[in-house]
């Protein structure tokens, strides 16, 4: 009768682990307040921040209890798309002008404008930061409290390049010489990586305005500035490297398999953000990893292209706005901005955080950004279609750019063409 | 056919017609479908006569047939993801039911360390879906995988990537799904040969029939509707997989992996286009009830022989 | 078992050999097969098997940094990692209540639901079984939103129950369709013998079918578990709680933008995995019907 003894056991586990399972509830009868907080990039590198900033808020509000919910970032807006339609979003949550536009069509966000000017944020934040959020909107509201923004960054090998004896690249020419002076394919070794996989757009509008010059995503009669002659160019030249310098496995490269390759030490310079700094240091070392920004175009002005914002926002559904708001104002403040902008690289959106003592990447790159021969390209993340066009349409098409199974230039037409419509179609509805 | 007959016998008896008993045993099940599918599944029906689009809530309505229109007739990728699924499940579903065949067949002889084998082989199917990925990525990169090791060997070049080459990427997506996927199988098709009496094949071999006939004559026709039913419902679970491509190649390089669940979630997910999506899908929903129920005829399933 | 059955009669004399034979202890002769027969073929399958996971375990116990292929020297950095920062001991023991409940309601429902398949002509038989083929062909992904919409009518929404009852109904189809087919596989004469010496119906299926079924409730029951205990999407969707998440959702926060970590994926993966493949080891066993059970036989 084994097996029965075995069907019984199995039973018996069974039972217990069902009695475990019974969900318990919340139970807050204490008269704290308790509001959920969602983090739409939840991992080892930034919970513990969280966990931290939580902690302090905790104590200096004893009344109100934050309960922590992490969202891995692949998935973040597909969680909050799923928790729209039923009716489950959190009190508040990370969010970012790149997904802004959509949150605020469906009307799930609180504005921010009177809370934040009655608050210890009022004056507090960034200009700049300010604007770039409202402008992703119709209403020119500000639907979250911005933390912090980011900035493209070229992560490089120090190593590598005093071991080459350059310095690091102050101009496209240079970069390019680099890359080739790097490129040490017998011995594992490429100059530089492109990403081709998901979110390689963005990352490739950065180099293409940056060595074009043009700081206009739009012209002033409503095109598309993308494929102009300039950009072409500067897209042949960027895509001339693939496989010579670069690795062949780039065309499929995601940020992961892109960060595995340059933190594996097969890579000399790997563009991506300021917010990967502590991945990189974490595995190469403090003294192997540098950054430089954008080198300067050839009609000699630095173009960067915009970044989206990220803060927190206060869900129009919730009951307990105020907590809620008083949450993302103490996140938002001096020290706990400071704090969050050290630990995970970016742009603190405080001014005040700002002069906290930082890193001495991130003190750069707000010069960078503050300087009057700085151009800014601002990205539309307004345009409802600006996901469409530049990941389902665009991704796979720059794949066939590199693949060598279309041309620069057609590649950039099309993604000016749809670019152009969204544009007229959005100022014909707002009024533009 | 004469070994094969003396396994067949009458498999049910026609009792109780009118009986209610069937209706209760069932009835748990068509409770449960009824109350979390019929809903869900018929909200995909509805969305996909609907023009939807979370971001464009001003060109949300009624479409009509137009998201089939534009299926059928101005959209190439449709066509191009269908084929690719195609050929996806077929490889896939037939690679992993003979290499899970053989392993089955292998394990269920006694030999040395096969408690050991048994659990070694089946291992891979308690992975999970994000961790295969996760390892077969780092496997296929050239920085941290297989081929940046041989080439420290002196035994290839650097800079192998086998899911970035458009003639390697498909066999190396297949590898990766047949590492998770010929477990099932063979779990499944040792479940199944148990049930074969020993005897027959005793009487197979003093008959003088060699293993293949025996494999031919006794295995297979037992294992038939096992077989009818798994490559059935794995298939089903081939077409609609999305994680591993999704994780492995994202669909690239430009669209040469997209099954057609992919390019659902790039429409749907991504660019949130819902109500195409939902087209996508009722279109993916008609094109397998056509197949399954063509298979499952064809194939005479649990027919007596 | 076998001396209550010993006493049925053969259910069908003319086609088969007397079931009071005892089956061979061994395996005669001219069935055996040549040992390079299995090893060879074995061997190399398992090459192909272990490869990865030997890559998994390299990368959970090197250091960050470490470009070694060998396991050694051991840091376990990246478990202190999973476990204490991302609070896997909790997700563990969520995936494996969902995975033993899904596993449980799967098994009963697809078990009533395949006996009835199999051993009854019913109206609508065709059609329910098309039915529950039919729940398969739409993935997950597109049934998320509306499938939410029927967690929060109920108040299941942050429940792992939601869990539990998505894993069901979408693990039924699959279990209820195998389960009828290896119920066919027992012979019916056999059930008919039970109720000759006076079993009920169901004291006839518990005695005579479930011991039989034993290979296949292993086979089925272990799809039901594993499926659950890896699946992503729904545990990710349908519970907003930290301390409700499952495994998949542990892992798939070492792979973020900003974030990746290599070495904790695959110490969660080990984490994740070990466990599972040792139980399985143990479970595999009753896949493959002892001696006993092969006197069972009809």
């Amino acid at each position: 009768m084994a097996s029965r003894r075995w069907l019984t056991a199995g039973a018996l586990v069974v039972t217990s682990c069902l009695a475990l399972a019974g969900c318990g509830g919340d139970s807050g009868s204490d008269g704290t307040t308790t509001i959920t907080f969602w983090d739409d990039n939840g991992g080892p590198a930034r919970t513990p921040v969280w966990e931290h900033i939580i902690d302090e808020f905790e104590r200096d509000n004893p009344d109100i209890k934050v309960k922590y919910v992490g969202i891995p970032i692949a998935q973040a807006q597909q969680k909050y798309d799923t928790a729209i339609a039923g009716d489950g979003l959190p009190d508040v949550g990370g969010v970012s002008t790149a997904m802004l536009a959509n949150l605020v069509a469906r009307q799930a966000l609180e504005p921010m404008d009177e809370r934040i000017a009655n608050s210890s944020l009022d004056g507090k934040l960034s200009e700049q930061v300010v604007e770039s959020v409202r402008a992703t909107v119709p209403d020119e509201k500000l639907y979250f409290v911005p933390m912090s923004t980011n900035m493209g960054v070229f992560w490089y090998r120090a190593d590598w390049f005093a071991e080459a004896d350059i310095s690091p690249p102050a101009s496209w020419d240079e970069f390019y010489a680099a890359v080739e002076k790097l490129t040490d394919t017998g011995n594992n070794r490429y100059g530089y990586t492109i990403r081709g996989g998901a979110g390689s757009i963005s990352q490739l509008l950065e180099v293409l305005y940056g060595q074009s010059g043009i700081d206009e995503m739009f012209d002033s009669s409503g095109r598309s500035t993308v494929n102009d002659p300039r950009n072409v160019a500067a897209l042949e030249k960027i895509a001339g490297l693939y496989r010579k310098y670069t690795p062949e496995a780039d065309v499929t490269n995601d940020y992961v398999k892109m960060v595995a390759q340059f933190d594996g030490g097969n890579i000399g310079i790997m563009q991506h953000n300021l917010g990967s700094y502590t991945d990189h240091v974490k595995t190469l070392g403090e003294d192997k990893v540098g950054a430089m920004f954008v080198p300067p175009a050839e009609n000699g002005s630095r173009t960067v292209t915009s970044h989206p914002v990220s803060g927190l926002g206060v869900f129009a559904s919730g009951e307990q706005k105020d907590a809620a708001f008083r949450f993302a104002e103490f996140a938002a403040g001096k020290e706990m901005n400071g704090h969050w902008a050290a630990e995970t690289g970016v742009l603190p959106a405080n001014t005040e955080a700002a002069d906290l003592e930082g890193l001495a990447h991130i003190t750069e790159a707000t010069s960078v950004l503050n300087d009057p021969e700085t151009r800014l390209v601002q990205l539309p993340y307004y345009l409802p279609e600006f996901n469409a066009i530049t990941k389902t349409d665009a991704e796979p098409l720059f794949q066939k750019v590199l693949l060598g199974e279309m041309s620069a230039k057609e590649f950039l037409d099309q993604m000016a063409d749809k670019l152009t419509d969204a544009q007229a179609g959005y100022e014909q509805r707002n009024g533009g | 056919m004469a070994v094969g007959e003396v396994g067949t016998r009458p498999r049910e008896r026609v009792r109780g017609r009118g009986s209610r008993t069937p209706y209760l045993l069932i009835a748990p099940a068509v409770l449960a479908m009824l109350a979390f599918l019929v809903y869900p599944m018929a909200s995909v029906v509805y969305y996909s006569l609907q023009h939807y689009n979370i971001s464009k809530p001003w060109e949300n309505g009624f479409a009509g047939l137009d998201n089939f229109t534009r299926m059928l007739t101005a959209d190439p990728l449709f066509w191009q993801s269908l084929g690719f699924t195609a050929r996806w499940v077929l490889v896939e579903v037939s690679l992993q039911l003979v290499l899970g065949l053989a392993l089955a067949l292998i394990v269920n002889e006694t030999f040395v360390g096969r408690a050991a084998a048994r659990a070694m082989v089946f291992s891979p199917w308690a992975v999970s879906g994000v961790l295969t990925t996760g390892i077969w990525v780092l496997l296929y990169n050239p920085t941290t995988g297989l081929s940046r090791y041989l080439a420290d060997l002196g035994l290839m070049d650097y800079g192998a990537a086998p899911l970035a080459n458009p003639d390697t990427v498909f066999a190396a997506a297949v590898l990766a799904e047949l590492w998770r996927g010929v477990p099932f199988f063979a779990i499944l098709l040792l479940a199944d040969l148990q049930s074969i009496p020993r005897d027959l094949y005793e009487a197979a071999s003093v008959d003088g029939a060699s293993r293949v006939r025996r494999f031919y004559h006794v295995t297979l026709p037992h294992l038939k509707d096992a077989i009818i039913l798994s490559t059935l419902l794995r298939a089903v679970w081939e077409f609609n997989n999305v994680d591993l491509l999704y994780t492995l190649t994202g669909g690239g390089p430009a669209h040469q992996t997209t099954t057609l669940p992919l390019y659902v979630a790039s429409t749907a997910v991504q660019s949130q286009e819902f109500g195409y999506g939902s087209a996508l899908t009722t279109a993916g929903f008609l094109i397998l009830t056509f197949f399954s129920v063509a298979y499952l005829r064809l194939s005479k399933f649990g027919a007596r022989t | 078992m076998s001396t209550d059955l010993s006493t049925l009669p053969p259910a069908d004399p003319a086609a088969r050999p007397a079931p009071d034979q005892p089956a061979p202890a061994r395996p005669n002769r001219a069935l055996r097969v040549a040992r390079w027969q299995i090893y060879l073929p074995l061997g190399l399958y398992l090459l192909f098997t272990l490869v990865p996971f030997y890559w998994m375990l390299v990368f959970a116990v090197r250091p960050r940094g470490s470009t070694s292929l060998l396991p050694w020297p051991v840091s376990l950095e990246n478990f202190e990692t999973v476990w204490n920062g991302l609070g896997f001991g909790v997700f563990f023991a969520n995936s494996l209540k969902v995975g033993v409940a899904a596993l449980v309601s799967t098994t009963m429902i697809a078990l009533a639901g395949g006996y009835a398949l199999a051993r009854y002509r019913f109206r609508g038989r065709t059609a329910f079984m098309v039915a529950m083929l039919c729940t398969q062909f739409i993935p997950g992904a597109m049934m998320l939103i509306p499938l939410f919409e029927v967690f929060r009518s109920l108040d299941l929404v942050n429940s792992l129950w939601s869990l539990v009852i998505a894993e069901t109904v979408f693990q039924l189809p699959l279990s209820l369709i195998l389960l009828s087919g290896f119920i066919r596989n027992v012979p019916v004469e056999l059930e008919e013998a039970a109720w000759v010496d006076g079993c009920s119906r169901l004291r006839g299926f518990l005695v005579v079918v479930l011991p039989m079924l034993r290979p296949a409730l292993v086979a089925v029951g272990s799809f039901a578990f594993i499926h659950s205990w890896n699946n992503f999407l729904f545990a990710l969707m349908f519970v907003s709680e930290q301390e409700k998440y499952t495994i998949p959702v542990g892992l798939a926060f070492t792979l973020g933008e900003f974030s990746v970590d290599f070495g904790a994926l695959a110490a969660g993966g080990v984490v994740a995995a070990v466990p599972v493949v040792l139980v399985f080891a143990i479970v595999q066993r009753y896949l493959v019907q002892g001696l006993s059970a092969g006197a069972v036989k009809g």
